[in-house]
């Protein structure tokens, strides 16, 4: 009933095919790769030959302004010695490992709200989306700033009930969650996806449910959550790839330096930092690439791990 | 940006989950076409990128060259650069200057980018602490071997932009490190301004923290030191040491920042300085948002050229004053003249010539200078200080007479920051806030900084 289900039947051929159908196969990908066309030259030119560029540089050592010198495993080497990339590896777990589950109960919750037949759901649903839209630039996390700074909004208001907050964003106990808190308010995107799931689970479902006198929670445990499992699937594969990228926030937040005592250097944060600020892009690169091995094995654990609760009704 | 935009619209594919038979027979195959589409399109990659690469030859069909010129500073600077461009567009009609500017933090990203991408401006507004960096690994021009007359530079000043890679800088002006003081706090305090002549440590603490108990909450008699090693460089001229030793190694023990540290910390016992999440988030402020321009701060570090500007942001008069010393005399505040900049140009720059004329111009031509007056500090070229002295305005006669003052006090030229030193900053940051949320101890927070900036600089 989803993407990632029909995901799941693409790979499974049932019988060959026949030579007609074959030719007009092959007819039909044709057509399809020359409309792909400038896609794919776009992914080989922006995406593929950085990528290729990248990991070569991870075996050299490169001062960006001097050409690349091959150094083998080095720079991968280096990592087991840098406390502030084990720093800033710890930083981007909790930011993942708190914030997109927070960020998708806090969707679901929302989506669920909006699915009992409000009036005015557009409204709403493009009120509750709007952070998504803004959460990710520049201004909102300025606007972060102002609002969690040590005279900002949230303190004056805890002033008024007597309470002196500290600096959020200013203390390292608490500014890497205040960036999660952030990253939590943009819930608009797998919220509208929620709601699109749940528009799914057909009715009879329900009616079944209460004919037979189960209760709104019992019907939300054993209909909702089941049915909508894949789509609670997606949206935590898409978040934990997007939360584990994250950049932005972090940036304007701690003005460019993760701090305060790299409280918020995020992994990709520390990769800038080396890489322009500290001209080691050799080892920024290496970084790059074991970003995206960490990625591939959450991935690789999330897709194995859905076996046990994901359930595709088809 | 952790939300995927094509997430949406990926999910409301349900719909028509009627016919899953159909697509799943498409899957096959796939890989043959897409290696030959691949193939294609790295052909073309190929055939493309060979042209790309390299910056614009800016030579127009009209004979006209343009050069890019880059530097940091604010909306003053802007102005000024402007207006000194436009004078020397006017006598040499065949060149244009294009402006690149912006922020100090985003600059040097965005020129480390540019140089690697062998897009580098043409003429580039250069700091000490990079200057090393850049010119030992090739990209900044020798500006001895073209047209730029240095004969009327300051000796010390000409100096500061030789290296091994011969002369790929020019001073665009002299400054020194400075506590401005901000008149209008002190007198909301009832406090006396202290005299700089005499001042040690001990005043500034309690001076400092005198304002703060007779200022309104939020404001502070000093603003923190610990967020860039120029207050350092102080501090250890002061105790005999020094920032880099002249064969480009550290020229201080961990013991050392380790007592600078503990001074700090002691002044934010005592309240004298801003709160240490205040003291964070003051590092984030622009020039016109800090706490001195805002009158949160009685006194606060900062270089002497900066006074017109910071003036003009807080609308009132400031003050200049010697760093405090440790025995009271003006001579022990071991003071130094800088090179507030460089102008450099790219080594790679297709117009060398170009470049350097106008490089010759900033640096030689009155018209310059009547235009930068004091912003980029007091003018090296003495010829040029004398023919606009009598153009500067108020606050910038205040930084000249400051510089001319403590002539006889300075200490010896420090030696310069070696390669990798753009990167001690960020050190000093980092542990001067570590040290004021107390995650760790002078001693601990001096041996660890010290270790990271030794690796900085190897």
């Amino acid at each position: 009933m989803s993407a990632i289900g029909e995901l799941s039947t693409m790979t499974r051929r049932k019988g060959p095919m026949t030579k007609e159908e074959k030719k007009a196969n092959g007819r039909d990908n044709k057509a399809a790769y020359v409309f792909l066309l400038p896609w794919l030259l776009g992914l080989a030119v922006i995406t593929v030959g950085p990528m290729l560029m990248s990991l070569y540089l991870s075996f050299t050592d490169y001062n960006l302004l001097q050409p690349p010198e091959w150094v083998g495993l080095d720079n991968f080497v280096r990592m087991f010695g840098d406390a502030r990339l084990h720093n800033s590896l710890r930083v981007t777990f909790t930011y993942v490992l708190v914030g997109v589950p927070l960020q998708l109960a806090v969707a679901l919750v929302i989506a669920l709200v909006l699915d009992k037949g409000l009036r005015g759901l557009p409204f709403y649903r493009s009120i509750f989306y709007l952070p998504s839209l803004l959460g990710g630039s520049v201004a909102v996390a300025i606007l972060w700033k102002q609002i969690f700074g040590t005279t900002g909004l949230v303190n004056q208001v805890l002033a008024m009930v007597g309470i002196e907050g500290p600096g959020w964003i200013s203390d390292p106990n608490t500014a890497l969650g205040s960036i999660i808190l952030l990253h939590v308010w943009t819930f608009g995107s797998p919220m509208i996806i929620f709601l699109a799931g749940l528009r799914q689970i057909p009715v009879m479902y329900y009616e079944a449910a209460k004919v037979d006198g189960a209760t709104t929670l019992q019907q939300f445990w054993r209909i909702t959550l089941p049915m909508l499992s894949p789509i609670i699937f997606f949206n935590l594969v898409l978040q934990i790839i997007g939360s584990f990228q994250s950049f932005t926030q972090a940036f304007i937040v701690s003005g460019g330096n993760g701090g305060p005592s790299d409280s918020t250097m995020f992994f990709t944060l520390y990769l800038y930092q080396k890489g322009f600020g500290q001209f080691d892009m050799g080892y920024a690169s290496a970084m790059a690439w074991l970003l995206l091995v960490i990625i591939g094995v959450f991935t690789a654990i999330n897709f194995i791990a859905s076996k046990y609760w994901v359930f595709y009704d088809d | 940006m952790p939300v995927n935009p094509k997430g949406e619209a990926v999910a409301p594919a349900p719909t028509t989950a009627g016919a899953p038979g159909s697509k799943a027979k498409r899957s096959t195959r796939k890989l043959r076409a897409s290696a030959l589409v691949a193939a294609t399109a790295a052909a073309v990659l190929a055939l493309t990128a060979c042209g790309g690469g390299g910056g614009s030859d800016a030579k127009s069909a009209d004979g006209k060259v343009e050069l890019r010129f880059a530097w940091w500073g604010g909306d003053k600077r802007a102005q000024v650069t402007q207006a000194a461009i436009a004078a020397f567009e006017a006598e040499n009609p065949n060149i244009k200057i294009k402006p690149e500017y912006g922020d100090w933090s985003g600059y040097w990203d965005k020129l480390a980018t540019q140089v690697a991408a062998n897009d580098a401006p043409d003429i580039i507004q250069m700091d000490e602490k990079y200057i090393t960096e850049y010119s030992t690994r090739g990209a900044l021009l020798d500006l001895s071997k073209y047209d730029v007359d240095t004969s009327k530079l300051d000796e010390a000043a000409l100096d500061a932009g030789k290296g091994e890679k011969g002369l790929t800088g020019i001073a665009a002006g002299i400054n020194a490190a400075t506590i401005l003081a901000n008149p209008a706090v002190f007198q909301a305090a009832g406090v006396a301004l202290p005299d700089d002549k005499t001042w040690t440590w001990e005043d500034f603490e309690r001076i400092s923290a005198e304002v703060t108990a007779k200022s309104p909450k939020g404001t502070y008699g000093a603003a923190a030191y610990g967020t860039d090693e120029a207050s350092l460089g102080v501090w250890l001229r002061q105790n005999g040491k020094s920032l880099y030793t002249e064969d480009g190694k550290l020229g201080f023990e961990p013991s050392d920042i380790a007592e600078w540290w503990s001074f700090l910390k002691e002044l934010s016992e005592k309240k004298a300085v801003p709160s240490a999440s205040e003291v964070v988030e003051a590092e984030a402020a622009p020039l016109d948002q800090s706490g001195l321009a805002t009158g949160k701060n009685g006194l606060a570090f900062w270089w002497s050229n900066q006074l017109p500007a910071l003036e003009k942001a807080a609308g009132g008069e400031l003050q200049i004053l010697r760093f405090p010393s440790k025995t009271g005399k003006a001579a022990d505040a071991k003071l130094w003249y800088k090179a507030s900049q460089f102008w450099s140009a790219s080594s790679r720059t297709k117009h060398p010539e170009e470049t350097a004329k106008f490089i010759n111009f900033l640096t030689n031509n009155v018209k310059a200078g009547e235009a930068l007056l004091a912003d980029r500090g007091v003018y090296p070229n003495s010829e040029v200080r004398e023919a606009i002295a009598p153009k500067l305005a108020k606050a910038d006669v205040k930084v000249v007479d400051f510089i001319d003052q403590i002539k006889s006090e300075l200490g010896d030229a420090p030696a310069a920051p070696p390669k990798g030193a753009g990167a001690i900053q960020e050190i000093v940051k980092r542990y001067t806030s570590e040290v004021l949320f107390n995650r760790l101890s002078t001693e601990e927070a001096g041996k660890k900084a010290v270790d990271e900036m030794k690796s900085a600089i190897s």
